[in-house]
């Protein structure tokens, strides 16, 4: 027959080797900030003509919700001529966050595409061209017609490779977006 | 022969004494014997022990005695019963052939002495079904949230095929508590997407408990409680096992899974000085590999699942002491179909435009291969339980500790970025006296439950380094005291107790666009009670009423969340002043048995206070990836009520018809309309023939629209000029139509000898490769459902 000191004993010892057991595997844990997710929070549009440029900014420091984006109006000439670059930056961190280096990295999964409303507004044409020869649209040329108001679509559609089967096939149609953003623009 | 899993044990003594041969009509014979609590060995008064052929029956006396006379030769089933216990049948055989010669005198009978050692069951006065042997072997291989859908009113939430959160009576995630071999389950719950962090074949006996049960599980035991058990180690000494195989033609996944148990005791040992002791050990593994899974139309791309899950167990069993430890590790990686990702609602509403996914997210070709996106999901429980026994009851401590890790990967540029990374640590504890029957009337238990959980997801727990995570960090401690109370009679029991709990939850984030670190801090407290009721007027009919209440108190993404939930098409935006639900759950239940005919009605009325939601606002949020539609975390008092029906008819000798139906209805009582997301109506039919150790089956489950969606926006200060999306009352689409399935089923037992069975069976679900679409899956929006699946499953048991 087994003591009551006898129980006790065990008692005291098995919750001893359970205590031991729980705060052997509690250690103080981090998570690194490079394990964070990927944050857009800033898209620039460089509209060059005749040597000077003009940037229109679409900015939403803090990320989704928060404070509401600061979208400025995009101003542009007549029947004018401009090279538009793109820049899509990360502007939480410091120093600030390039993403437009890794669209051209992986140019071959990703697309830009510029949609003006109405469609007579400007003309867009692509000026850069991937592995694959379909465009990418950090840099093309947009062409402006006559005098008019209206809305200009930026969108960045990620189409990455299925089972190692390439999707981007020049159309916005594949993938999904990771920009989509609109514009107000004054030709005059 | 294999033991019956998770039962109590029963002492079944041969017949004593066969008082010789008898006529032809001789009816002199009888039963009789003890029936005692198996863990206390106390006599139990009032048990009914009855002659299911005959419906003859008789109660124990004082000493738990009971006699049945004047029973006829022949074989007969024996059950004994008492409310308060599980019940226990068996065959017994009251016959012989040889010694017709001699005759019987008046004072020589047929006698069978049985002595019935029953176990004490939890509670008996709420609904349950349980899961195991033959209807647990059907789902192997199956995740826990499918193997469930065998129950009436349980149901799936899905993302895709091979993610599914159980749902019961139409509540799930945080509302469902999951208990796995006496644990609370804690880990990303919270998530629709995120499925139980369990493997399935851990479990020898899965139980449902329907309604509130927050008296005694605590918070969060809102609809109810899914139990998890395994079998009970060895405690001779012995060496048993059992492999089990399954194939699934649908994504060629294979599941494997393997047990070996042993144990050894000292019984045998000569110095009779030493005191006896058992020891018995158990180690289990399981490795499921399954690749793109196909609809009746086309392949889904990036559908794959590979999970590797072990758990290892031991006990030390002396008189009055037992020490139970348990150690399990689950391991899943889940490829989410690539044509779910959404870049926003543009994205989301052309693809439910075009109806079926895009070519590429199609493909032709099958692969194994998970690519992005998927969910890298890690899960460690150790469990230590020790048990002392005495004279006046028996106390049980229980510690648990849990570490729950979830890597959400989604399809970024570079190889570095990931989405969402959580990492929960809980620590549990339950401190549970039962007391011996007080008075020989009032039998109960006594505990204290805490819990201490810390979340990680950015920097260290008290300081957070971005802002943009989905749940903040937060430390969250609960505790609470119960005390539940019995009376037992002959055919009655009355049930009833309460509980205390507080809960202290401390939040460390970043708020969107601020730079310091916010600590905020909730304190919530709560009593919960129960009242029931069971009655058993004869050996056919039980009935069970039961009040019950239960809260949970509001969840850190409830109360935090501010941003978009991707593949979900929503930016949800949470709510600090939120208060916790309460639940008041009112159910009955009505159960019939005869020899031919068995069917359980269980009618329920949940009514929440507070119900706590996520309901659309019809505006659009603006983000640089587009529009969302604007979610908001809110609450309104709701009811939720409906039944379960099943039914069994044995229609003729071998051939049985099984009918479920389950009936919900869902009410947001403030705004008066349906609640959004309730699962469907459904009717499910089985024909069943059995024979030896054969058996076939055929199915057929219709499931109806869910006609019962919300239609206008609840918020009354968002004025109709802001309100983009609201045709389908936040919803993106119309509910899908109502479908019938049919699914087919044959099995065979093989005894090798009389230690080794191996079963075969195949089930092909989905017979007719029929197209449909479920209200609750989330991937409703883009893709059917799964097609055609055949399952061919091998268990051998040595």
């Amino acid at each position: 027959m087994a003591t009551k000191s006898n129980q006790i004993y065990i008692a005291l010892l098995s919750l001893l080797i359970s205590t031991t057991l729980f705060t052997v595997s509690c250690k103080d844990e981090e998570v690194d900030a490079e394990e964070e997710n990927e944050l857009i929070t800033t898209v620039k549009l460089n509209f060059t003509s005749g040597g000077s440029t003009q940037s229109f900014k679409y900015s939403d420091p803090d990320g989704d919700g928060g404070k509401t984006p600061t979208i400025d109006a995009i101003s542009l000439k007549p029947n004018t001529a401009y090279t538009l670059t793109v820049e899509v930056l990360d502007e939480s961190k410091m120093p600030v966050g390039n993403i437009t280096d890794e669209v051209k990295k992986e140019s071959d999964e990703h697309l830009f595409v510029y949609t003006p409303t109405p469609s007579s507004l400007l003309t867009y044409s692509y000026g850069d061209k991937d592995t694959k020869n379909f465009g990418i649209g950090i840099t093309g040329s947009a062409k402006t017609n006559v005098a008019g108001t209206g809305k200009l679509k930026v969108q960045l559609r990620h189409q990455p490779p299925i089972n190692g089967k390439a999707t981007k096939d020049g159309t916005p149609t594949p993938g999904s977006d990771d920009i989509n953003i609109d514009f107000n623009v004054t030709v005059q | 022969m294999k033991r019956k899993v998770f039962q109590y044990i029963i002492l079944f003594l041969a017949p004593l004494l066969w008082a010789g041969g008898a006529s032809a009509q001789d009816c002199d014979c009888f039963i009789q014997g003890i029936v005692q609590d198996d863990a206390t060995k106390q006599p139990i008064f009032g048990a009914i022990v009855l002659i299911k052929e005959l419906n003859k029956g008789v109660s124990t006396d004082a000493k738990g005695f009971y006699r049945i006379s004047n029973i006829c030769q022949g074989k007969y089933t024996v059950i004994g019963r008492i409310v308060g216990y599980e019940e226990k049948s068996y065959t017994i055989s009251l016959e012989h052939g040889a010694e017709q010669n001699i005759k019987l005198s008046e004072t020589e009978h047929h006698l069978a002495n049985i002595d019935i050692k029953a176990q004490k069951i939890e509670n008996l006065t709420q609904t349950k079904n349980t899961l195991q042997n033959a209807t647990l072997d059907q789902t192997r291989g199956q995740s826990l949230g499918e193997a469930l859908k065998q129950i009436s009113g349980v149901t799936t939430l899905q993302s895709g095929s091979s993610i599914a959160k159980p749902v019961i009576h139409g509540m799930h995630s945080n509302r469902v508590l999951i208990m796995n071999n006496g644990v609370r389950q804690e880990g990303q719950q919270w998530g629709s997407e995120h499925a139980p962090e369990i493997d399935p074949f851990v479990a020898k006996k899965i139980t449902v408990l329907k309604g509130a049960s927050g008296v005694r599980f605590g918070s969060d035991a809102i609809a109810g409680v899914i139990m998890l058990e395994p079998d009970t180690l060895p405690d001779s000494t012995i060496l048993k096992g059992e492999i089990n195989s399954i194939y699934f033609t649908n994504g060629r996944q294979t599941v494997n899974s393997g047990i070996i148990e042993g144990g050894f005791n000292n019984s045998n040992a000569k110095k009779i000085t030493k005191i006896p002791y058992s020891i018995g050990y158990r180690v289990q593994g399981t490795y499921k590999r399954g690749g793109d899974i196909s609809t009746p139309q086309y392949r889904l791309a990036n559908t794959g699942i590979e999970e590797i899950n072990y758990s290892l167990s031991a006990n030390y069993k002396r008189k009055n002491w037992i020490s139970d430890m348990f150690f399990s590790q689950f391991n899943t990686k889940i490829a989410v179909f690539l044509g779910s990702h959404i870049g926003n609602v543009s994205d989301l509403i052309e693809a439910i435009r075009r109806g079926s996914p895009l070519a590429i997210y199609i493909p032709e070709t099958f692969t194994y291969d998970i690519g992005r996106p998927y969910q890298d999901v890690h899960h460690n429980l150790l469990k230590i339980k020790n048990v002392i026994k005495n004279r006046n009851g028996v106390l049980s401590l229980t510690l648990g500790r849990q570490y729950d890790y979830r890597k959400e990967i989604d399809i970024l540029r570079g190889d570095r970025n990931l989405i969402q990374l959580f990492k929960l640590t809980t620590y549990s504890s339950e401190l549970i006296y039962e007391h011996k029957p007080i008075l020989k009337l009032l039998t109960g238990s006594i505990g204290i439950n805490s819990l201490y959980q810390e979340n990680l997801t950015t920097g260290t727990i008290t300081e957070p380094r971005s802002s943009t995570v989905l749940i903040p960090n937060f430390k969250n401690f609960t505790s609470g005291v119960f005390l539940i109370e019995r009376i037992v009679r002959n055919n009655w029991e009355i049930e009833s107790g309460f509980r205390y709990d507080i809960r202290h939850l401390n939040v460390y984030r970043i708020p969107r666009g601020g730079q310091n670190v916010v600590n905020n801090t909730q304190n919530n407290q709560n009593f919960s009670g129960t009242l029931g009721a069971n009655y058993r007027p004869n050996a056919k009919w039980n009935f069970m009423a039961n009040a019950s209440s239960a809260w949970r108190a509001a969840t850190v993404n409830e109360l935090y969340s501010d941003g978009v939930h991707h593949g979900a098409a929503s930016f949800e935006r949470g709510n600090e002043n939120l208060v916790p639900e309460v639940t008041l759950n009112l159910s009955f239940t009505a159960n019939y048995v005869s020899k031919n005919f068995q069917a359980e009605l269980h009618l329920y009325n949940n009514y929440i206070n507070n119900f706590i939601f996520l309901s659309p606002t019809g505006r659009p949020a603006l983000t640089i990836r587009g529009a969302f539609p604007e979610f908001l975390y809110t609450q309104t008092d709701s009811r939720f009520q409906g039944f379960d029906l099943n039914g069994i008819v044995q229609i003729i000798k071998h051939l049985s018809l099984n009918s479920k139906i389950s009936y919900l209805k869902a009410q947001d009582l403030n705004n008066n309309q349906p609640l959004i997301q309730i699962p469907a109506n459904r009717w499910e039919n089985t024909l069943r023939y059995d024979w030896k150790k054969t058996s076939v089956s055929l199915t057929n489950l219709y499931v109806a629209k869910q006609n019962r969606i919300p239609k206008k926006i609840i918020f009354s200060d968002i004025p109709s000029s802001e309100i983009v999306f609201s045709e389908y009352g936040g919803d993106f689409a119309p509910p899908p139509a109502a479908y019938s399935l049919w699914s087919a089923s044959a099995s065979q037992q093989f005894a090798i000898n009389t230690k080794q069975t191996l079963n075969i069976s195949l089930t092909i679900s989905n017979l007719f490769n029929t197209t449909y679409r479920d209200y609750l899956n989330r991937f409703r929006y883009f893709a059917d459902e799964i097609g055609r699946n055949a399952a061919f499953r091998a268990k051998y048991s040595f």
